[in-house]
C-alpha cells in the first residue's frame, strides 16, 4: 500500500485570508493564455444570448400574465372544476411553466459547454 | 401541550445534528472540501429547504387570508428567481471559487473596501430576514400553546444559536435537504385531509369568496397586540368580563391582552385600516396597492426575482456543489421542486379565509395555517395535524434561521472582523442575542414588508453586483461600490419611511412601499455610470472570462497564486 501525501486543505475563503496577510495588495487572479482566452470569449458570447433568450421568455410571461389578468376580468367568472380561471392562471399554471422554461436553458446551456 | 410534542423532536434533532457537527469538525478538517461534492439533486433539496422559509409555509397562506388571491404572486417571483439565477448567475459565480458574496466581490474586483460593505450588505439583508422568522416562531407558539409572544422568539433564538455555535454547518446539507421533504409531506398531506374533511359547503365558499361582513358564529378574539377597530355599524361585544355590551359606530380601542367574544351574526369591524377578507377586489389575481394593480403586482415580482438571486444564504449553498455545471444543474432542480411546494399555500390560504377569517382582527393571519385543522374537526384527527403543521412550521424557520444566521456571522467575524473559529462561534450567540432583542418588539410590524425588505435590498446591491460582475468587464471596484451603497441606502431608507413614516397616497405610496421598480436600475445605472468614468484595471477582463470557462478547462483554483 502506497502511503498517501498528507496534504493542507482548507477553504477558498481561508486561503483568501491567507493570502491577503502574506500579499499586501490588491489580489489579482492569473492570467488566461490565448487559447483559453479566444474559448472563454466564444463561450461568453453564446452563453449570454443563450440566457438573453431564456430571460426574455420568462419577462414575457412574468408581464404579459399580469397584463392578461388586469385587462381580462372577465377570466374570474370563468370556471374550470369548480374553480375561477384566473385563479388557476396565477397559482398553477406558473409553475410548469417554469419548470419547462428551466429545462430548456438548462440543456442549452450544457450543450454549448459540450461543444468542442 | 402540542407545543411539546411537536416543537421539541424538531429542535431535538435539529441540535443533535449540531452535537455531531463537533465530533466532525475535530475529525475532518476538509469538511467545505467535502461538502463540495453534493450531488444537484441533494444541493437543490437542500436549498429549497433552506428557502422555504416561514414566510412561504405559513406568510403566503396568510397573505391570501388578509390581502387576497393576488398574494399568489410571491410565490410565483420566489421560484422565477431561480430561472434567473440559473440563465445568469449560477455556473459563473460557482466557477469564481468564492464563498460569499464578499468573497465573490474581492475575487473580481480586488477592492478590500467592497468586500467589506458588501459584508455590510450581508448583515442588512440576514437580520431583516432573520427578525420575520423570529416573530413568526413566537406567533406561531403562542397560537397554538397560549405561551406569551416572547417564549417563542427565545426559544427560538436560543435552538438556532445553540446548534450553529456547536456544530456549524457541516451536516446542514443534509438536515435541509431531510427539512425540504418534512416540509414538503406537512404542508402536502394536512392539505389534503383538510380538502377531504371541510366538507362541501366549505369548499364552494373557498372558491365564491364572499366578504367576511358578520360573524358566522360565537368567536373568540385574543389580541395580542395593541389593535384599533372601528366599528361601522352598532355591534355588540361580550367583553372579558363575561357582559355583552352594544357599541356605536367609531373606533374602539383595544389593549394587548384582551379577550373579546363577538356574538354570531354582529357587523365585523375593520382592524388597523385595513380592509375585510373578502372585499370586493379580494378575488382579484393581482396585487392591488392604492389602486395601481399593474404597478404592485410587477414591484413584488421585481423584487422577488432580482431578490432571490442575490441572497447571501442561498448562494452560499451553491458553492456546495462541485463545479459550475453541477451549481447550474442545482438551480434547475430548485425549480422544479419549489414548483411542487408553491402548488399547496394557495390552497391554506383559501380555505383559511371561509374557515378563520377572524385571525384578520388581530393581524396574526400568518397563524392561519396552523389555526386550520381545529376548525374543521376538534378531535384528535384535529389535533393531530396542528401538530404535524407546527412541526413542518418550526422546520421552515429552523432551516431558514440557521442558514441565515451563519452569514450573518460570517460576514461579521470573517469578512469584517477577520476572526478564527471561536470569534465565529461568539459572534453567532451575539447575533442571535441581537435578533431576539429586534424580533421582541417586532410582532406588530408586517412580516411581508420586512421580507420585501429583505429581498429589495438583495435585489438593489447584490444582484447588480453579480450580473454585472459576471457579464460585464468594464466594472471597476468604484462602480460596484457607489452601486451597492446607492441600493442599500435608497431601499432601506425607503422602506424606514414605509413603516414609520406618513402613508403616502397613490403611486407613490406603492413605489416607497415596494422601492425595486426605480432602486434595482438605479442601482444598475449608477454601477454602470461610475464605472465607465474609471478604468478597469488590466486583468479585469481575464477575471471575467475565467468564470466562463467550462470546468474542465478551469485553471486550478486562482486564490493559490498570490502576486507578492
Amino acid at each position: 500500500m502506497t502511503r498517501v501525501r498528507r496534504v493542507t486543505v482548507t477553504s477558498p475563503q481561508t486561503r483568501l485570508a491567507h493570502a491577503h496577510r502574506r500579499a499586501d495588495g490588491p489580489w489579482r487572479p492569473p492570467r488566461l493564455d490565448s487559447a483559453e482566452t479566444s474559448r472563454a470569449l466564444s463561450l461568453y458570447g453564446r452563453q449570454w444570448r443563450r440566457a438573453l433568450l431564456s430571460l426574455a421568455a420568462l419577462t414575457a410571461f412574468l408581464v404579459g400574465l399580469p397584463v392578461l389578468l388586469r385587462f381580462a376580468p372577465g377570466l374570474d367568472h370563468v370556471r374550470l372544476l369548480g374553480i375561477p380561471l384566473s385563479w388557476l392562471l396565477l397559482g398553477a399554471l406558473p409553475f410548469p411553466i417554469m419548470v419547462v422554461l428551466a429545462v430548456w436553458q438548462l440543456r442549452h446551456a450544457e450543450r454549448l459547454e459540450d461543444e468542442p | 401541550m402540542i407545543a411539546v410534542y411537536t416543537v421539541l423532536p424538531v429542535v431535538l434533532i435539529t441540535v443533535l445534528i449540531g452535537v455531531r457537527g463537533v465530533a466532525a469538525m475535530r475529525t475532518t478538517p476538509d469538511f467545505l472540501v467535502a461538502s463540495r461534492r453534493i450531488s444537484p439533486m441533494l444541493n437543490s433539496a437542500a436549498v429549497s429547504g433552506e428557502y422555504l422559509s416561514a414566510a412561504s409555509f405559513l406568510g403566503v397562506a396568510g397573505m391570501v387570508v388578509k390581502d387576497g388571491i393576488g398574494a399568489l404572486w410571491y410565490p410565483v417571483g420566489f421560484t422565477a428567481g431561480y430561472l434567473a439565477m440559473l440563465a445568469l448567475v449560477a455556473a459563473p459565480m460557482r466557477r469564481s471559487g468564492a464563498l460569499t458574496v464578499p468573497d465573490f466581490a474581492e475575487a473580481r474586483l480586488g477592492s478590500s473596501k467592497l468586500r467589506r460593505l458588501t459584508a455590510i450588505a450581508v448583515l442588512v439583508i440576514g437580520v431583516v430576514y432573520l427578525v420575520p422568522q423570529f416573530r413568526t416562531a413566537g406567533l406561531v407558539l403562542s397560537a397554538v400553546s397560549g405561551t406569551p409572544y416572547w417564549v417563542g422568539v427565545v426559544i427560538a433564538g436560543a435552538a438556532v444559536s445553540v446548534t450553529l455555535a456547536l456544530g456549524g454547518m457541516r451536516a446542514a446539507t443534509y438536515v435541509q435537504a431531510f427539512q425540504f421533504l418534512l416540509k414538503l409531506v406537512l404542508l402536502v398531506v394536512p392539505a389534503i385531509w383538510l380538502i377531504v374533511t371541510v366538507g362541501p359547503g366549505v369548499r364552494h365558499e373557498a372558491v365564491h369568496p364572499v366578504e367576511f361582513s358578520r360573524f358566522g358564529h360565537d368567536t373568540a378574539v385574543t389580541f395580542e397586540l395593541d389593535t384599533t377597530l372601528r366599528i361601522r355599524e352598532v355591534t355588540p361585544i361580550r367583553g372579558s368580563d363575561g357582559v355583552l355590551r352594544v357599541y356605536p359606530p367609531g373606533d374602539l380601542s383595544v389593549a394587548t391582552g384582551t379577550r373579546l367574544v363577538f356574538p354570531g351574526g354582529a357587523p365585523v369591524p375593520e382592524a388597523n385600516g385595513g380592509r375585510l377578507p373578502g372585499a370586493p377586489g379580494w378575488e382579484r389575481p393581482l396585487l392591488d396597492v392604492n389602486g395601481y394593480p399593474l404597478l404592485g403586482t410587477v414591484g413584488v415580482l421585481l423584487a422577488t426575482v432580482l431578490g432571490t438571486m442575490g441572497l447571501p444564504h442561498i448562494i452560499m449553498r451553491f458553492h456546495t456543489s462541485p463545479d459550475g455545471r453541477a451549481a447550474r444543474r442545482t438551480a434547475a432542480y430548485t425549480v422544479c421542486l419549489l414548483s411542487v411546494f408553491y402548488l399547496v399555500p394557495g390552497i391554506y390560504g383559501v380555505l383559511g379565509k371561509v374557515l378563520v377569517p377572524q385571525l384578520y382582527l388581530t393581524g396574526a393571519t400568518d397563524t392561519a395555517v396552523v389555526a386550520l385543522p381545529s376548525q374543521v374537526d376538534t378531535g384528535t384527527a384535529g389535533t393531530t395535524f396542528t401538530a404535524l403543521l407546527t412541526a413542518g412550521a418550526f422546520a421552515a424557520f429552523l432551516a431558514t434561521s440557521l442558514g441565515l444566521l451563519l452569514v450573518v456571522s460570517g460576514a461579521t467575524a470573517h469578512d469584517l472582523m477577520a476572526g478564527g473559529l471561536r470569534t465565529l462561534r461568539t459572534t453567532v450567540l451575539v447575533t442571535a442575542a441581537v435578533v431576539v432583542l429586534l424580533a421582541l418588539p417586532a410582532a406588530p410590524l408586517d412580516a411581508d414588508v420586512l421580507v420585501t425588505w429583505a429581498f429589495t435590498v438583495a435585489a438593489a446591491t447584490f444582484c447588480p453586483l453579480l450580473v454585472l460582475g459576471i457579464w460585464w468587464s468594464r466594472l471597476t471596484a468604484a462602480g460596484a461600490i457607489a452601486g451597492v451603497l446607492t441600493g442599500l441606502v435608497t431601499v432601506s431608507g425607503s422602506i424606514l419611511l414605509a413603516l414609520f413614516g406618513p402613508a403616502l397616497p397613490g403611486w407613490a405610496g406603492v413605489l416607497v412601499a415596494g422601492p425595486a421598480p426605480w432602486a434595482v436600475p438605479l442601482a444598475f445605472a449608477v454601477m454602470i455610470g461610475v464605472s465607465r468614468r474609471g478604468r478597469p484595471p488590466s486583468w479585469a477582463r481575464a477575471a471575467m472570462l475565467r468564470l466562463h470557462l467550462a470546468d474542465r478547462h478551469a485553471m486550478p483554483a486562482a486564490h493559490t497564486a498570490p502576486v507578492p
